[in-house]
C-alpha cells in the first residue's frame, strides 16, 4: 500500500477484541444492535468484594433485599458474569476507538467506525452487521453449491453474486513467512469468517477490504479452493506490514480529545503538495500528541514494552497487537475496565505512540426506578447517595471497576434499595467519555409487620388448658427513609401475651437522623433517640462452684437514650449521649425486692442479702452520659483478622435520680491479633497463625448499685465458668491470650484467660461475691476448634481443675 | 433482747462473802471513774465454755449450758445491775463450724451488736489446748475484721479449764505462760497488731475454771491451782481494762459494713473523668486519625488522576 507510506502510521487494532469476542459469544451477534442491548448483570454484595473479584464487569447490581440465598450464589454468578462482562464491556467501549482513529497520517485502519449507534456507514457498522446476517442466514439453512468442478482455485471475484457460499476451511498463509498460519496466531481473530459459515461474495468482499483497511496487512488476498462437496476452502493469504525498527516508546492519553477529522487527499497534487500535506500531518500529529494527557500506565510496563520493542528489530502488526495486548492487560488489571488502546501512531519513527482511552467519566447519573424498572422520580434526595460514592466514581476521574464496586457496597449499606446497579457507558457526546449512571431501585418506605405466635403454658396439674392458651407475638413498623434523607422510626412491642401485656411487654422505639451536621457535610454523625426496655438476669447473683442454687434476679431497664455517633471508618466510631432510665430488680416471682435472697443453712431462704438497688428500694432511677470509642483497625488477611481494636467506655453519674448517684463507670478493652508470620494475600492462600492478646478492665468510683458491678466468668469474660461464677466486683481485670494456627479452611486454637476482682469485691455493697461463696479470682485454659460460626471448645477451669466442653456461637474477641 | 429488762443482779448473792466484797470494791472504783454501765462481749470457738464462763461471772443458771451441744444459736446479752452500776454481758455463738469460720453466725453477731457500745472484748479459749492453729488465727482474724484492731486494746483473753495437771510434769506457771504467749502471738498476727504496738503485748490473761469441782480456798471462793481466787481476779482485770484509757467500740452499721466503699474516692470523680477524657479518649482518637492516614488503600484509589476544573 504504498499511498500510505508516509512518515507516521496510525493503527486501529480494536478490531481484534471485538472479533473474537463475537465468536465467543455467537448468540449474541444475533442482534443488531449490540452496543446497547447488551448488558450483564454481575450479583454482587458487600461480602463479594473479595480480592479474587474478577475485575472485568462493566455493571453491577445488587439485590440486598434477599442476602442469604445471594451469597450462595455469588461465586458462580461471578465467574459467569465475568466471562459474559469482559465480552460486554468491549463490545460496549469498542466504539471510543473509532472515529476517524485513521486520521491524517495513518492506515486509516480503525477508520470510519463512528460512535457506534450513531454515525452509520462505519467500519464498525459493517463489522457489526455482517455477523447479523450470516445469522439471519443460518435459520435459512440452505446454501448453494458453488457449482464448479472440484480442486480449483477461484479468485473472489470470479465467485457468484448470487450464490450463497459455504465455507468448510479457512487457511492463512503468510506470505512473508510462506507458510499457513495455524488458528493460534494472533491475525485469525481478525476475521469475522468460520469455516462452516455461509457467505455470498458481498460478504467475502467486504471482508476483505476490512482486512485490507485495518493496517495490519500490507497486502491481503482471498481466494477459494472448489471443494467436491460444493463448499469452497477460502484461503486468505497476507502480507503482514511492517515498520522500522524503533527503540523509543510512548503511551498518551486521549481521552475527551477530538479527533483529527481526515482531509481528504486528492490524488492530483503534485508531490511538492503532497510534501506539504504530509508535513502538516506530521506536525498536527505532533500537536496532538503535545495536547494529550500523560497515561496511567507505569514504568514497569513501559520498560517491558521497550524491551518487545528492542528483541522485535522491526516493528511488525503482530508486535503492535502485542503491546496493544500487554498495555490492555495492565489497564483491565488495575480495573479500567474502560481503557482501550485506540491507535498506534508514529509508525516508521524511532518512536511507538500508542494512543490510549483510559475511560474519563465525563458525567454521574443517579436514576430511580420503580418495580418495572420504569425511570421515577425518587424520594432519596441524591446528597446521601452522592455521599456514598467514591471520589473516584465523579465527573473527571477515570472510570475504575473497584470504584464502582466500592459505590456498590457502599449505596448498599444505606440499605434504601432493593435493586442498585452501577452501569458505566458510552458517552456519546464525548469521544471517549464514559457516563456512569447508577441505577437504583428503592424500598417501600413503610412497613409494618405483625406476627403472632401461641403458646401453651401447663396449666394446673400440668395439662395444658384453654385458659392456658397464650397469644403472644410482636407488632413492629418502620417508616424509612423520611424526606429522603435515610431518617426512620422503627418501633415494636412484643410480648408472649397478649391478655396480660404487663406481664413481660418488651418494647422499642427508636428515631435515626443521620447526618447531622448536613448530608453535604463530609463529617458523618448520626443522632439517634430510643425509647427501650429490657429484662436481663443478673448475673450478680449467682453463686459460687458448689453453691446448689441462688435465687435469681431480674433486672429490668427502661428508659430513654440519646446519642450521638460519629463514624470515622467502618469499625472507628465515637458515640456519646445521655441514658434515663428506671431500673427495677425483681425476683423470680416478678416481685420487686430491694435485697438478694440467699439460701440458709437450715434450707429456708432469707431476703436479707445484698442490696440490689442503690435506693434500697428495689427501683432505681437514675441518668448518666454514656460515651463510647472505639478504635479498631482490623483487617482481614485471608480470612484471619488482623490489627487491634480499642473500646473505651465511659457512664458518668450525673447524681440524678434516686439517692443522687455519682460516679463514674468505666472499661477499657484492648484487644490485639498479631500475626505471626507474613503470608502471601489471596483467594485460597492460608491464613497465618494469630496470636490475640486481651486486656479488659473494668472500675468504678462512686456510687455502684449491684446491678452495675462488673462480673467475673463466662463465655466473654473467663471462659470455662458460668456468667458471673467468679464474682462481682468494683474493679475487675481481665487478661487473656489465644494463639489460632491455621488447619485447612479453618482454624484450632488454645488460650489461656484470667480474671481477677483485684480485691475490690469488698467494695460492692453487700459483698456478693463473698456472700455467693465465690472465689474472686479465677483462671481457665483450654483449646478450640472453630467450624464456621461455632467454636468447639474444652476449657479446664483452673479453681476446679474441672475440665468441660463448650459449643458456642460467634467470636470470643 | 435489747428491750429485756434489766434484772436486779441477784446472783452476786451467791458468792462467797469475800468474793462479794471485792467485787463489790471494784464496781465502787469503776463507778468512781464514772463507769456505771459495763457491756462485755464473749467470743470465741465453739465448746470453749463461753456460756458455763457468763454463768460463772453473772453468779446464776443465765444462759442455758449443754455439754454436748451448741446451746445458743444466736447471740444472747445478760444484764443485771446492782446498786446503780448495770452490767451487760453478750454471749455469743461459737465462730467455727464446719472448719471454717461461719460467717453467718459472725454476721448475726454483727447484727445483735449494732448500736451498742463494746467495753470489754473477752477472747475465750481453753488452757488445756496444747497447740494453735490456722483456725484460731482465723476467728481472731473474723473478729478483727468485724470490730476492728482497736477492740483488742480492750480484750481479754480468758483461758478456761484452769483446773488441770500440766502434761510430762511442766511447772502449771510454765505450761500456762507458755500457752498464753502462743495464743497472744496469734492474737497479735491474726489482729495485724504491729510490733511496735506495744499494747500488743499488754493484752491481758485471766483464767477461768467453771467447773463445780473446781478446788475452793478458806473462803469457799473458787481458786485456781496456784490458789488465786479466779472470779475476783477476772473482774479485776476487767476493771483494769475498762479503765486502760482506751476507748470503748461502738458498734454501728459503719463499723459493720465497713466505710461506705460509695463514698470512696468520690470527689475525686470530676478528676477522674478528666484524665479519661485527656487520657484515654483523646489519644485514641488520636490513633484512629492515625489509622486513618495510614490505611492502605488500593492503587487505584491512589492513582486517581482527576483531570482538575476540566468541563464537560
Amino acid at each position: 500500500m504504498p499511498t500510505f507510506a508516509a512518515s507516521s502510521h496510525l493503527l486501529n487494532p480494536t478490531l481484534t477484541h471485538s472479533l473474537s469476542s463475537r465468536r465467543r459469544f455467537p448468540s449474541s451477534s444475533q442482534n443488531p444492535k449490540p452496543l446497547t442491548s447488551l448488558k450483564c448483570h454481575l450479583s454482587s454484595s458487600s461480602s463479594s468484594s473479595s480480592p479474587s473479584d474478577p475485575p472485568t464487569s462493566d455493571c453491577l447490581s445488587v439485590k440486598p433485599l434477599n442476602p442469604s440465598p445471594l451469597l450462595d450464589s455469588i461465586p458462580k454468578s461471578l465467574a459467569s458474569a465475568a466471562a459474559a462482562a469482559s465480552f460486554a464491556i468491549l463490545l460496549r467501549f469498542s466504539p471510543i476507538g473509532g472515529g476517524g482513529g485513521g486520521g491524517g497520517n495513518g492506515f486509516g485502519g480503525g477508520g470510519g467506525g463512528g460512535g457506534g449507534d450513531g454515525s452509520g456507514g462505519g467500519f464498525w457498522e459493517r463489522l457489526f452487521s455482517s455477523p447479523a446476517a450470516i445469522a439471519d442466514e443460518q435459520q435459512n439453512p440452505e446454501w448453494d453449491s458453488h457449482g464448479l468442478p472440484a480442486n480449483i482455485v477461484v479468485q473472489l471475484n470470479k465467485l457468484s453474486g448470487f450464490k450463497k457460499y459455504k465455507l468448510s476451511e479457512i487457511l492463512f498463509f503468510d506470505r512473508r513467512r510462506w507458510t499457513t498460519v495455524g488458528t493460534e496466531d494472533s491475525f485469525f481473530e481478525m476475521v469475522s469468517l468460520r469455516p462452516g459459515g455461509i457467505y455470498t461474495k458481498a460478504q467475502l468482499q467486504k471482508e476483505l477490504e476490512t482486512l485490507a483497511t485495518c493496517g495490519m496487512f500490507e497486502k491481503v488476498d482471498m481466494e477459494g479452493k472448489t471443494k467436491p462437496d460444493g463448499t469452497l476452502s477460502l484461503t486468505i493469504s497476507f502480507t503482514e506490514s511492517t515498520w522500522q525498527s524503533a527503540d523509543k516508546f510512548r503511551c498518551i492519553n486521549v481521552g475527551l480529545m477530538p479527533q483529527t477529522k481526515p482531509i481528504e487527499m486528492d490524488p492530483d497534487m503534485t508531490d511538492k503538495e503532497k510534501l506539504e500535506y504530509y508535513r502538516s500531518q506530521e506536525k498536527d500529529y505532533r500537536r496532538r500528541i503535545d495536547r494529550a494527557r500523560p497515561c496511567m500506565l507505569p514504568m514497569s510496563v513501559h520498560r517491558e514494552i521497550l524491551q518487545m520493542l528492542r528483541d522485535q528489530g522491526k516493528v511488525s502488526a503482530r508486535l503492535l497487537q502485542k503491546i496493544r495486548d500487554r498495555v490492555q492487560k495492565w489497564y483491565h488489571d488495575e480495573g479500567y475496565a474502560c481503557a482501550q488502546v485506540v491507535n498506534f501512531g508514529n509508525l516508521n519513527t524511532k518512536e511507538v505512540v500508542c494512543e490510549v482511552v483510559e475511560g474519563d467519566i465525563t458525567q454521574l447519573v443517579i436514576q430511580f426506578q420503580d418495580k418495572l424498572g420504569n425511570v421515577v422520580e425518587g424520594n432519596t434526595q441524591t446528597p446521601v447517595i452522592r455521599r456514598e460514592l467514591p471520589k473516584q466514581l465523579r465527573q473527571s476521574h477515570v472510570f475504575n471497576i473497584e470504584a464502582g464496586k466500592q459505590a456498590l457496597r457502599n449505596i448498599n449499606s444505606l440499605a434504601l434499595f432493593s435493586n442498585i446497579e452501577v452501569n458505566p457507558r458510552p458517552d456519546e457526546k464525548n469521544e471517549g467519555g464514559i457516563i456512569v449512571e447508577i441505577k437504583l431501585k428503592e424500598l417501600e418506605q413503610k412497613q409494618a409487620e405483625v406476627s403472632t405466635e401461641w403458646s401453651i403454658v401447663p396449666g394446673r396439674g400440668g395439662r395444658p388448658t384453654l385458659a392456658s392458651l397464650q397469644p403472644g407475638g410482636t407488632v413492629s413498623f418502620e417508616h424509612r427513609n423520611i424526606k429522603g434523607l435515610n431518617r426512620s422510626i422503627l418501633g415494636s412491642v412484643t410480648t408472649s401475651n397478649f391478655f396480660n401485656p404487663q406481664d413481660d411487654l418488651a418494647f422499642k422505639l427508636e428515631y435515626v437522623h443521620p447526618y447531622l451536621d448536613g448530608v453535604t457535610n463530609p463529617r458523618n454523625r448520626t443522632l439517634r433517640a430510643s425509647c427501650f426496655n429490657s429484662r436481663k438476669l443478673s448475673p450478680v447473683f449467682t453463686g459460687g462452684p458448689g453453691v446448689d442454687e441462688v435465687p435469681p434476679i431480674w433486672v429490668d431497664r427502661a428508659g430513654l437514650k440519646a446519642n450521638i455517633t460519629e463514624n470515622f471508618t467502618r469499625q472507628s466510631k465515637f458515640t456519646y449521649g445521655l441514658v434515663m432510665e428506671e431500673v427495677t430488680t425483681r425476683d423470680e416471682s416478678s416481685h420487686i425486692s430491694p435485697y438478694g435472697q440467699r439460701v440458709l443453712p437450715s434450707g429456708g431462704i432469707s431476703a436479707d442479702g445484698p442490696p440490689t438497688t442503690l435506693s434500697g428500694t428495689g427501683i432505681d432511677r437514675l441518668a448518666f452520659l454514656q460515651a463510647n470509642i472505639t478504635r479498631d483497625n482490623t483487617k482481614y488477611v485471608n480470612g484471619a483478622i488482623v490489627g487491634q481494636r480499642n473500646v473505651f467506655q465511659l457512664d458518668q453519674g450525673l447524681g440524678i435520680g434516686s439517692n443522687f448517684p455519682f460516679f463514674n463507670r468505666h472499661q477499657l478493652t484492648c484487644t490485639g491479633f498479631i500475626q505471626l508470620k507474613q503470608v502471601e494475600e489471596g483467594a485460597g492462600k492460608p491464613p497465618p497463625p494469630v496470636l490475640v492478646l486481651h486486656g479488659h478492665y473494668g472500675g468504678c468510683v462512686g456510687d455502684l448499685p449491684s446491678y452495675d458491678a462488673f462480673t467475673l466468668g463466662g463465655p466473654y469474660s473467663v471462659r470455662g465458668y458460668n456468667m458471673g461464677e467468679l464474682g462481682a466486683a468494683r474493679n475487675i481485670l481481665e487478661l487473656a491470650a489465644e494463639l489460632r494456627i491455621p488447619v485447612k479452611n479453618t482454624h484450632m486454637y488454645v488460650f489461656a484467660e484470667h480474671g481477677n476482682d483485684l480485691g475490690s469485691s469488698k467494695l460492692v455493697k453487700g459483698n456478693p461475691t463473698e456472700v455467693y461463696r465465690r472465689m474472686g479470682h479465677g483462671s481457665s485454659y483450654g483449646l478450640g476448634a472453630k467450624f464456621g460460626l461455632v467454636r468447639a471448645e474444652y476449657a479446664v477451669d483452673h479453681n476446679s481443675g474441672t475440665g468441660s466442653l463448650f459449643l458456642r456461637f460467634g467470636e470470643r474477641f | 433482747m435489747a428491750s429485756q429488762l434489766i434484772r436486779e443482779w441477784t446472783g452476786i448473792q451467791q458468792f462467797p462473802a469475800a468474793t462479794q466484797t471485792k467485787l463489790l470494791e471494784l464496781l465502787g472504783k469503776l463507778k468512781q471513774e464514772n463507769v456505771s454501765t459495763l457491756t462485755i462481749l464473749v467470743m470465741g470457738k465453739g465448746g470453749i465454755g463461753k456460756s458455763s464462763t457468763v454463768n460463772s461471772i453473772i453468779g446464776e443458771r443465765a444462759v442455758a449450758v449443754s455439754a454436748f451441744q451448741s446451746e445458743i444459736p444466736r447471740p444472747v446479752m445478760v444484764s443485771r445491775s446492782t446498786a446503780g452500776f448495770t452490767l451487760n454481758v453478750i454471749d455469743t455463738p461459737g465462730l467455727i463450724e464446719g472448719g471454717y469460720v461461719n460467717d453467718q453466725t459472725l454476721e448475726n453477731i454483727k447484727r445483735f451488736l449494732v448500736n451498742k457500745t463494746i467495753d470489754i472484748l473477752l477472747y475465750v479459749d481453753r488452757l488445756d489446748t496444747y497447740r494453735v492453729d490456722n483456725l484460731d488465727k482465723q476467728v481472731v482474724k473474723a473478729v478483727t475484721e468485724s470490730f476492728g484492731k482497736e477492740i483488742w486494746k480492750r480484750a481479754l483473753v480468758v483461758l478456761t479449764h484452769a483446773q488441770l495437771l500440766p502434761p510430762d510434769g511442766l511447772e502449771y506457771d510454765v505450761f500456762f505462760t507458755g500457752r498464753s504467749e502462743a495464743l497472744l502471738k496469734v492474737v497479735r498476727s491474726g489482729a495485724k497488731i504491729k510490733k511496735q504496738d506495744t499494747w500488743g503485748d499488754a493484752i491481758p490473761v485471766a483464767l477461768v475454771e467453771n467447773s463445780g469441782r473446781c478446788n475452793k480456798n478458806e473462803n469457799i471462793e473458787k481458786v485456781l491451782p496456784c490458789g488465786t481466787a479466779w472470779i475476783p481476779n477476772l473482774v479485776k482485770t476487767i476493771t483494769e481494762v475498762a479503765l486502760n484509757g482506751s476507748k470503748p467500740i461502738l458498734v454501728n452499721k459503719k463499723l459493720i459494713e465497713g466505710p461506705n466503699p460509695d463514698r470512696r474516692w468520690k470527689e475525686f470523680i470530676p478528676l477522674v473523668f478528666a484524665f479519661q477524657y485527656f487520657f484515654i479518649i483523646k489519644p485514641l482518637q488520636r490513633a484512629i486519625k492515625n489509622d486513618m492516614a495510614r490505611e492502605t488503600r488500593p492503587a487505584w484509589e491512589l492513582r486517581d488522576t482527576g483531570l482538575s476544573s476540566r468541563k464537560f
